[in-house]
């Protein structure tokens, strides 16, 4: 036993002062999965045993969102490695992760990724592949995206009755840019990045939302989506 | 002996350049222009850098716009709200051709020189240009009411489709831009700029004294919004049509004019001033189509107005005519009826 351990550290320290010198591969695989979540569960859309945070019963029909402009950085070399054409649809049915495929290899210790699409992508919809507009999160009527999709029904604090909610949050100014570090990336090892995405946050930080008590559930524009768009700049989508 | 091979080197490498640029060549679409009329009174002709105006994909374009089968029900098409014989548009207040039945809650405008509409289309002018404006009425459930992926799967199956795809745009897969690129590319050949005072300010045919008088009503009573040549100002006014603006929800403030994409309170029920070019044949008017007459449209400018907050400051107090000088203003504007252009873009067949 002790000498299978002995030779476990060997092979071990062999192997690292061999990727110490010149034999770390120029590329590595890397990939970002994301978790969706509510109090702190994983999010199922269409079951009925979530509650928001102001409180109310919660039933999540639909959650969508955009993840663009993706990278990594190295903030030691100054190495920054930024996806092409970063467009990423997160669908928690059918799509929870962006496959960066292989990617030039370096001890990342950042990541960088804006929530929605910025203002160019966001200026027209004749669009392929995620941006194409057959996803239901395209605006036909005010050119541009929906970055944020959340539909449900909650039970209304006060009438008690099954109400609807829906947040369709969009437009240049809610384009929110995130950097965070990240560990444990070693240079042409593959690399699989976790993000937990928490609804709740929508509702809290810095503008606590009770949605019992706002003048209208359906929030597509305008100062409230404004104010969820700040809420979803921080604590939103977090390295987990 | 050295630049020798660089000369043949390069005299291979050259001529293997000129043999791919001219397949290249003659498999790439043909770029067109059109002619311009200086009456018209622009200076370019504007369209995106990702689709300029091909033969094949105004051919492409013009099959789609005419194509029910677009639609959910297989019996809508762009044209059925745009009709070429009364300058593409329906000749209904809101009308109800749509897949589920219900009137529109807007009025089905004309189209013509919607290259140079750059300040934004639709009404309250939400739509950036026309390859995002058509996955509205596209996907609309009553307009067309269309799924972008079953249009696509019929595309792509269809015997004639996909070989004018790959004509206009290359060998690609068939997708939603595309089909919107194209049926953009037809609309920007609809230019209207062959009326009666065309051919007046080209020197080709005179005004009758009516017209004539007719035209300096329009000049100092309307010409300020209805700017001459395209005969709009492509901005966004408050014409006193209401005093307030209900905004349910779920319509997305669809009442608020402009406001609902600027949310700049000085837009509150504003809309995009229309061109007066073929005003006659358009009736009714309006970005609801209120007006049945060109009579009614009158009378509110005289004495219809509804002062309120944001309403067009050179409209305060009206716009009054004599009876005499409201027929010589309509004389004017039927000068501008383009027959040539109807004609042009009628149905053949």
């Amino acid at each position: 036993m002790k000498l299978f351990n002995y030779t476990v550290l060997a092979l071990v320290i062999g192997f690292s002062s061999c990727n110490n010198d010149d034999e770390i591969p120029e590329m590595m695989t890397t990939a970002i999965q994301f978790e969706n979540t509510l109090n702190g569960k994983d999010l199922v859309l269409n079951s009925s045993t979530f509650t928001l945070p102001s409180g109310e019963a919660f039933t999540p029909k639909k959650f969508k969102y955009y993840i663009s402009n993706v990278a990594l950085i190295n903030s030691k070399t100054g190495i920054e490695y930024l996806e092409p054409d970063s467009y990423h649809l997160i669908n928690s049915e059918t799509n929870i992760g962006i496959d960066l495929g292989m990617i030039p290899s370096s001890n990342y210790d950042q990541i960088r990724f804006s929530i929605g699409v910025d203002a160019e992508a966001n200026a027209k919809t004749d669009q392929t592949g995620d941006l194409d507009p057959n996803s239901d999160m395209a605006w036909s009527w005010n050119s541009g995206y929906k970055f944020v999709l959340l539909e449900g029904e909650f039970v209304h604090a006060q009438t008690k009755e099954r109400t609807g909610l829906v947040l369709h949050i969009g437009r240049n100014q809610n384009y929110k840019t995130i950097t965070q570090p990240i560990s444990g990336i070693q240079a042409g090892k593959p690399a699989i990045i976790t993000l937990t995405t928490k609804v709740d946050e929508l509702f809290l930080n810095p503008n606590a939302l009770k949605v019992s008590e706002l003048p209208s559930t359906t929030i597509m524009g305008g100062e409230l989506a404004d104010r969820i768009g700040e809420n979803y700049a921080e604590g939103f989508v977090s390295i987990k | 002996m050295s630049r020798f091979l660089i000369l043949l080197g390069s005299v291979i490498l050259f001529s293997c350049v000129e043999s791919l640029e001219q397949e290249r060549e003659s498999s790439s679409p043909t770029l067109i222009l059109p002619e311009i009329s200086r009456t018209l009174r622009v200076t370019d002709f504007p369209q995106p850098e990702r689709n300029p105006l091909t033969e094949e994909g105004v051919i492409l374009g013009k099959k789609l716009f005419f194509d029910p089968k677009l639609s959910a029900n297989g019996k809508v098409s762009c044209a059925t709200c745009h009709q070429p014989e009364i300058a593409f548009t329906d000749g209904e207040a809101l009308g109800d051709f749509g897949v589920s039945g219900n009137p529109l809650k807007r009025h089905s405008p004309p189209l013509f020189n919607l290259a140079w509409n750059t300040t934004g289309l639709f009404w309250d002018g939400g739509a950036n240009d026309l390859e995002s404006l058509n996955f509205g009425p596209l996907t609309h459930k009553d307009e067309m009411a269309a799924d972008l992926d079953d249009i696509v799967a019929y595309l792509s199956q269809d015997k004639d489709y996909p070989q004018l795809f790959e004509a206009a745009f290359g060998k690609i897969p068939i997708q939603s831009a595309y089909i919107s690129r194209a049926i953009s590319q037809y609309s920007r050949t609809l230019i209207s700029q062959d009326s009666k005072y065309d051919q007046w300010k080209k020197e080709e045919v005179d005004l009758t004294s009516i017209e004539l008088q007719g035209y300096s009503i329009y000049l100092n009573n309307c010409a300020s919004c209805h700017q001459e040549g395209l005969f709009t100002d492509l901005s966004f006014h408050n014409n006193g049509l209401d005093l307030d603006y209900p905004n349910p929800p779920e319509l997305e403030g669809l009442y608020q004019g402009r406001y609902r994409i600027s949310y700049n309170p000085k837009d509150m029920g504003a809309y995009k001033t229309p061109s007066l070019r073929n005003i006659m044949i358009t009736a009714p008017y309006m970005h609801d189509g209120r007006f049945q007459t060109i009579e009614e449209v009158l009378n509110h400018y005289e004495s219809g107005i509804q002062v309120n907050a944001s309403l067009a400051p050179s409209l305060q107090n009206g716009i009054k005519l004599s009876t005499e000088d409201r027929q010589a203003l309509i004389s004017f504007l039927n000068t501008l009826t383009d027959e040539k252009f109807i004609s042009k873009h009628a149905i053949q067949n």
